[in-house]
């Protein structure tokens, strides 16, 4: 009988290979390194991904940097011509006053009256000067011949006003004198008539801002620079006319540009306020810098930890791996031993008997280290009997084969009792029925008479033996009584069947005709068909059913015990 | 004959209750092997747990059964008084008669 399970509550026995726990070669790696937050130590490879993610970002940050610095300095130096252009366009309107009013002086000889009526639009707060006065030059006591407005500081200074003079004698353009300190800070602009010796000069005047600071409007074009205005190509603080900032020496960004002014240029210096493209560009840097940052470290740890998993796997997989060689090996170890008890239970070689051939084959399951329960004996009785057992106890296991040994000694020491088949079940049945046991076994006893050419056969839950002779082959008929142990009642009845000569009997535990989800009745049919139609010496028989018969895939063990009649 | 695919586990499908009578009922439908039996006995336990006199088989809806669930039905049957089948195919009263326990596990008339 197969099966994973006895007959009482004996769990079921496995057939497959044991799953041993961790082996001798050492612990388990640590599973996840979860809630070990505090312990944790960056890898290498969190430091080369997070290095490589920094390198790229610090890249990308000074690239941005580089791009927003060259644009701001293309947007000031653009907005400085823009300034420039503005101071140019202012010039014409000192200019073209104090030249039209030298002019006037020429034509009227010096009309002191008509310079008033002409300059009077001019001069003024809010208006172009602070002060204008009419100059007769080549004279040798220097003095206005006319004012308006403010007496001009330059009277005041009589040595820098004849150098002033005498240099715009020369000129015939917008001359500037320059800032005159005293007493308060001043512009002054001289224009003389061209081509005039000794003629007349106008002189105008204007006060420089106090500080000589004056912010831009808010709104105005420009609010988004600072400037400063020099005088001449100098920056010196002597210099400086006008300027929004605060801070001299100016530092920073900043773009110069020269407007041409008289004899001289302003220059003018702007810095900007603020970013002249937009917050956005001039932060973007710092977004790149934050993202990379971030992206960086995000990156390194999602690397860090899938190299830890790899690792983790890699270290499981090796240590799964040499369990499973060392379960391999103990699997190979315990079906070798197995299979050795099991052949060592069983008899080595059959005796010869006086008129029959006889030949025994005990298969082990195909998988699984189960030994099994499966058993057979040939023995010669008196004068011309031998008697035939075969026998399958239930179950797999150390416990059935050693049950098996028991029953296979218990049935020959009651054969040699009294060989009759039925006696020899009825015995043994009452035998396993007077002890607790959770095992049940069927025997088939086969007792042949070889000179009667006879065959008394009972069995206990047993399938009948295949008899052959001629061309056929029929299981022989008979009674199958209830297996050894299933109940108490022990009625075995034996059945006799004539057997002629050159017959073949076949005998075989349910392994060599059962297949999974197949019905017995084919097994059997297989059997017949196999073992019939070949006239084969019982050795032959018994390879061609075990290659033939005895699948490559079965759990369940076979014996198979082949008797031949000489013809 | 019925042959299945060696390579298909075999499937079954064991539902245990109790009869309007009484008697504990344990239907077993599918096909019933080596494979699958371990199913089986531990519904036998549970339900032999309580002492029953006697436990029926369904096996109307077994379309096979080897060795092994004999086995399981003679460690039933080694449990209680007695076990009757219920309709079990000619293939399962085949089975039980080439091994002798038609008494053993007698088929309801």
């Amino acid at each position: 009988m197969s099966g994973g399970a006895g007959l009482a509550t004996r769990p079921p026995e496995g057939t497959a290979p044991p799953t041993a726990g961790p082996p001798a070669g050492g612990p388990l790696p640590p599973s996840e390194p979860s809630g070990a937050v505090w312990r944790w130590r960056p890898s290498r490879v969190f430091a080369i991904t997070l290095l490589l993610g920094l390198l790229v970002t610090a890249a990308f940050a000074v690239i941005s940097l580089r791009v927003y610095d060259r644009n701001e300095d293309r947007l000031l130096r653009l907005r400085a011509r823009e300034v420039g252009s503005v101071l140019t366009a202012v010039v014409p309107s000192i200019q073209t006053p104090l030249a039209s009013a030298a002019e006037l002086a020429d034509a009227t000889s010096g009309d002191a009256a008509r310079f008033r009526a002409f300059m009077a639009p001019y001069v003024g707060p809010g208006r172009q000067f602070a002060s204008a006065s009419l100059w007769h030059l080549g004279t040798s006591k220097l003095a206005p011949m006319a004012v308006v407005g403010a007496a001009p500081a330059l009277a005041a200074l009589p040595a820098q006003m004849r150098a002033f003079f005498k240099h715009a004698e020369r000129s015939q353009r917008l001359n500037i004198i320059g800032i005159l300190g005293a007493p308060r800070p001043s512009l002054g602009f001289e224009f003389s008539t061209p081509g005039a010796k000794h003629g007349y000069a106008v002189y105008a005047e204007n006060p420089l801002p106090k500080d000589r600071r004056s912010a831009l409007a808010r709104n105005s074009a420009f609010s988004d620079l600072n400037y400063a205005l020099y005088l001449g190509h100098s920056r010196r603080q002597a210099d400086l006319l006008v300027t929004s900032l605060h801070r001299f020496p100016i530092k920073g960004r900043q773009a110069s540009t020269s407007t041409p002014f008289g004899d001289t240029v302003f220059t003018l210096i702007v810095t900007p306020n603020g970013p002249l493209g937009g917050t956005f560009f001039a932060s973007l840097p710092w977004i790149i810098v934050a993202v990379g940052v971030l992206i960086s470290l995000a990156a390194a740890l999602m690397t860090d930890r899938l190299a830890r998993r790899r690792q983790h796997a890699e270290q499981l997989s090796g240590v799964l791996d040499r369990v499973a060689a060392e379960n391999h090996q103990l699997y190979t170890e315990q079906r070798g031993i197995a299979q050795t008890l099991q052949h060592a239970l069983l008899p080595d070689a059959l005796p010869p008997f006086g008129g029959l051939r006889v030949s025994a084959r005990y298969i082990p399951a195909a998988s699984g280290i189960d030994v099994g329960g499966d058993w057979y004996d040939v023995v010669a009785k008196s004068e011309g009997q031998a008697l035939l057992v075969i026998g399958d106890v239930s179950g797999h296991g150390l416990h059935s084969a050693t049950t098996m040994a028991l029953l296979r000694h218990a049935t020959l020491a009651y054969a040699a009792e009294d060989p009759r088949p039925a006696v020899v079940l009825a015995k043994l049945s009452d035998f396993v029925n007077s002890e607790e046991h959770d095992y049940f076994a069927t025997v088939l006893c086969a007792l042949i008479d070889v000179e009667a050419h006879s065959l008394t056969v009972a069995s206990a839950g047993h399938i009948a033996p295949l008899l052959m002779n001629g061309g056929g082959g029929e299981y022989v008929k008979l009674k199958v009584n209830v297996p050894i142990g299933v109940t108490r009642d022990s009625d075995y009845e034996e059945t006799a069947t004539p057997v002629p000569p050159g017959s073949t009997l076949v005998a075989f535990t349910d392994g060599l005709v059962e297949r999974r989800t197949e019905i017995l009745d084919s097994g059997l049919a297989r059997l017949r068909e196999t073992a019939t139609g070949q006239r084969l010496a019982p050795d032959d028989l018994v390879e061609v059913l075990t290659r033939d018969l005895a699948s490559k895939d079965h759990n369940d063990d076979t014996a198979i015990v082949v008797i031949q009649w000489k013809s | 004959m019925e042959e299945l695919a060696e390579d298909r586990a075999a499937e079954v499908v064991i539902d245990a209750r109790v009869e309007s009578t009484g008697v504990p009922l344990i239907t077993i439908n599918g096909e019933l092997d080596s494979s699958n039996v371990a199913t089986l006995e531990a519904t036998i336990a549970s339900v032999a747990a309580g002492h029953p006199a006697q436990l029926v088989f369904d096996l109307s809806g077994l379309r096979f059964m080897d060795s092994a669930g004999i086995s399981a039905l003679i460690g039933a049957a080694a449990k209680v008084d007695a076990v009757r089948l219920r309709q079990p195919s000619p293939a399962v009263t085949r089975v039980i008669e080439l091994t002798g326990l038609s008494s053993v596990l007698p088929s309801e008339p």
